[in-house]
């Protein structure tokens, strides 16, 4: 390894490590509480997916290069020297973690090893070793933030035929999917499926809310890839056509990471003011749904039914309640996953596994806690507002023969909303 | 012309949702010689935009893409 890229990664290390990262390397003692709280390790029991042992990676060269005793004794700390093997061993825990912070959790000193293995992603960037499908995604949604005008077009394409399928389930020809419309009260920022589009487009019709649909959507790849620039320019376009549309709030689709990128870390990436209200869809759909701007059918599901906690939208965002209070309006037979909420296994497709063919098996493998889950939940129907958990969901069903079906709450929100038309035509008032 | 077009790989992707269209395609691309082309079938409509977008990234090229239906073809050169 030369010694320029030796010299980056140091470099890289004091610019990042700040009070409370160096906490976190200096107070870990070693207890493995959290050996019992990370799936990977538990279906793996390969160390180099304990938490600890993937801070202390880090903490290694912290000391050989940051501390006088690592510098001139290694041996006596177990300080290393930054080598080949160094960055394999760095690459592999730190790209196959999905980043749940089950651990930080368990941990009695609230370690956050995501965090420092969000360091160790900025150092295998500098040294150019991430995985090429996370690049080139992120590269593709930068490209497409920056030639929107081209692709537009494509966009809007695709849109016309959700609109004619709107204008079907709603039974009304004046239903539409504005998009760039000025003024608007809320700038929705869906993924590209009809599942997020068109279910959206249903409920803010149906609660007759002044919407606009984004052109961007909240999947941030420079987030997984841990290339902060990336991941702020991308999370910016979403903030610049709200600022341009001058709505009063974004709302994040069933995007777990897309929602947590937006509400709580752009700010400190980009350095830059938020000036608006975030929130997800969830907590606008149990908003009609308590100020009854939308109707269910109440109790529409009698099978029994559960919902998983997404990772980045329960234990690192505090969306617990709403999805809940939304499915048991529909839903006669509600079970809870044990345990839940901040308690809840990662379902094993975070963090950008799902797009890394390579960790295909690992993924699967180290998914068995929630195939162990629901099984003894019984459920038959499984929730998730996530898209990234709900692929998992659907791999682990075919893979481990689960025999459930895997929904978002917006699809079964949708579908159970009672369609009811104005009396009086809003096109006819003007 | 399609029929002109030799197809060097078909790939099926109807059914997948984002970013799996794109995934398989960069996955599957070395499969084909450089100057190959490969035919991708979606049914994401944002696979449109992002398939376009990680050709236009990536140094491959567009030969064509429509719309049949509710499925999305695409001819794709891998360009190196």
């Amino acid at each position: 390894m030369g010694k320029q890229l030796q010299k980056t990664i140091v470099d890289i290390l004091k610019k990042t490590i700040n009070r409370q990262l160096y906490y976190y390397l200096d107070i870990c003692t070693r207890c493995s509480i959290c050996k019992n709280a990370c799936h990977q390790y538990i279906m793996t029991n390969d160390l180099i997916y304990l938490p600890a042992y993937r801070a202390e990676l880090i903490l290694r060269i912290y000391r050989k290069y940051l501390t006088r005793t690592g510098r001139f004794i290694s041996a006596l700390n177990r300080a290393r020297e930054i080598d080949e093997q160094w960055l394999d061993d760095l690459y592999k825990v730190t790209y196959s973690c999905t980043g749940c912070r089950r651990c930080m959790y368990y941990c009695p000193f609230s370690i956050d090893t995501s965090w420092l293995l969000a360091l160790g992603k900025a150092i295998l960037v500098a040294a150019d070793k991430y995985p090429p499908i996370i690049s080139e995604i992120s590269n593709a949604s930068i490209f497409k933030g920056e030639n929107m005008e081209i692709l537009k077009e494509d966009i809007i394409e695709g849109l016309k035929e959700y609109e004619k399928e709107l204008q079907e389930k709603v039974d009304d020809p004046s239903a539409t999917i504005p998009v760039d419309l000025k003024g608007a009260d809320i700038l929705y920022v869906s993924l590209p499926g009809s599942y997020s589009v068109l279910t959206a487009a249903s409920i803010f019709h149906q609660a007759r809310a002044n919407w606009t649909l984004s052109l961007y959507e909240p999947a941030n790849f420079g987030y997984f890839l841990g290339d902060t620039e990336k991941a702020a320019v991308t999370a910016k376009r979403i903030i610049d056509e709200a600022k341009r549309l001058e709505v009063k709030e974004i709302v994040i689709s069933e995007c777990g990471h897309g929602y947590r990128v937006m509400k709580w870390l752009w700010d400190t990436w980009s350095k830059e003011e938020n000036p608006f209200k975030i929130r997800c869809i969830l907590e606008v759909m149990a908003e009609y749904i308590k100020e009854e701007r939308i109707r269910l059918n109440r109790g529409q599901i009698q099978k029994a039914l559960t919902y998983h906690d997404p990772c980045q939208l329960a234990r690192n965002s505090g969306i617990y309640e709403e999805p809940r209070y939304i499915l048991r309006q529909i839903a006669t037979d509600f079970r809870e996953l044990t345990p839940n909420r901040e308690k809840n296994w990662c379902c094993g497709g975070g963090g950008g596994l799902q797009a890394e063919p390579e960790l295909e098996d690992f993924r699967l493998k180290t998914g068995e806690k929630k195939v162990e889950q629901i099984r003894n939940s019984g459920a038959k129907i499984v929730v998730a507002p996530c898209d990234n958990c709900r692929l998992q969901l659907e791999d682990l069903n075919k893979k481990y023969n689960l025999d459930i079906s895997v929904y978002s709450v917006m699809e079964l929100v949708a579908d159970a909303t009672v369609i009811s038309k104005p009396v009086f035509p809003i096109s006819n008032l003007d | 012309m399609e029929e002109d077009i030799k197809i060097d790989l078909e790939l099926d992707l109807r059914g997948l949702r984002c970013p799996l269209p794109m995934v398989r395609v960069s996955e599957n691309i070395t499969l084909v010689p450089v100057g190959g082309i490969v035919r991708a079938v979606t049914t994401d409509v944002g696979s449109l935009a992002d398939i376009t977008s990680w050709a236009n990234t990536t140094g491959n090229e567009i030969v064509k893409k429509e719309r049949v239906g509710k499925e999305i073809v695409f001819l794709i050169k891998r360009r190196r």
